[in-house]
């Protein structure tokens, strides 16, 4: 199962392979709440969305990032990613599938280390936009 | 709201959490993340790790598990809860976080901007674990909305 990466393996404007995720449903939010302890009862009580004007429930904005996280971690792994940062920039809502999309963006190679940086975007069936980001990874050279 | 203003560069909470390995598992499902180094110790040590890791958000458990809920930070922070919108977050990774990890988390209220009818705030959290090694920091950066008519 090991299949170690290096810095080599990526060039710029590489297209990193996408994670399309399954519709979200009420009971992901829920699991999601209890499993994060964010219980804003925006993402389960449609009431209070319509008082906060989102018309309805919403996802957590943590949750798209944990999507987003496991693409990037798809692509490269966990131990080594630096940074990963987003944005949250569109609301989603239940039945919205979102797929993850990934650019590499630079490369740098430092002493014994090369560095690359990416960008992450996650977006419904629409291509709306829900999240933008930007990973960077330290990576061993062949 | 010109209160919050004392409250920037002060530290908002310090708190300590323990890792357990069934949050660790249960973010990664509630995610749907079936990558198998959350949860299974034996292919998390063919990697060269010492046991399954946390995963890339999960900062957030021990934000809200370990320290403010939501409603404690809005009290905290004079935000209503109604009008919060979560702009970004943004992770610097210095080490694995594994099951059995006392992490401390200290949340500092690093700025805070106002932009037409909004507020834009900024929340740093440093975490250290049990060697007194920081494994990760976040900035968050929460948005509070101009009240709706």
């Amino acid at each position: 199962m090991k299949t170690e990466v290096y810095f080599d393996d990526f060039q710029i404007s590489d297209q990193l392979p996408p994670l399309t995720k399954p519709p979200i449903d009420q009971i992901q939010l829920v699991k999601y709440a209890g499993a994060s302890g964010d219980f804003n009862p925006l993402h389960y009580m449609p009431e209070i969305g319509q008082m906060a004007g989102t018309g309805g429930v919403i996802a957590h904005g943590m949750l798209i990032m944990g999507f987003a996280g496991q693409a990037v971690a798809g692509w490269i792994p966990n131990r080594y990613l630096t940074r990963f940062s987003v944005r949250f920039v569109g609301m989603t809502k239940l039945g919205d599938t979102i797929t993850v999309t990934g650019t590499i963006t630079g490369k740098r190679e430092e002493q014994e280390f090369g560095i690359i940086t990416g960008e992450v975007i996650a977006a419904d069936q629409n291509g709306e936009i829900k999240l933008k980001g930007t990973f960077e990874a330290s990576l061993p050279k062949r | 709201m010109s209160d919050r203003n004392s409250l920037v560069d002060t530290e908002l909470s310090r708190h300590t959490f323990t890792v357990e390995r069934g949050k660790i598992r249960e973010l990664a499902l509630a995610i749907g993340d079936d990558n198998p180094v959350y949860t299974d110790p034996e292919y998390a040590r063919s990697l060269g790790y010492r046991d399954v890791i946390a995963p890339p958000t999960f900062g957030t458990c021990i934000d809200l598990w370990g320290g403010l809920d939501f409603m404690e930070l809005c009290r905290k922070l004079q935000l209503n809860p109604v009008n919060v919108l979560h702009g970004g977050q943004d992770y610097e990774y210095y080490g694995a976080i594994y099951p059995g990890d006392v992490i401390e988390a200290c949340s500092v209220l690093k700025k805070q901007l106002h932009k037409s009818k909004m507020s834009i705030l900024i929340l740093e959290t440093t975490y250290r674990n049990q060697n007194g090694d920081t494994v990760l920091t976040c900035r968050k950066t929460i948005i509070e909305r101009g009240q709706v008519q």
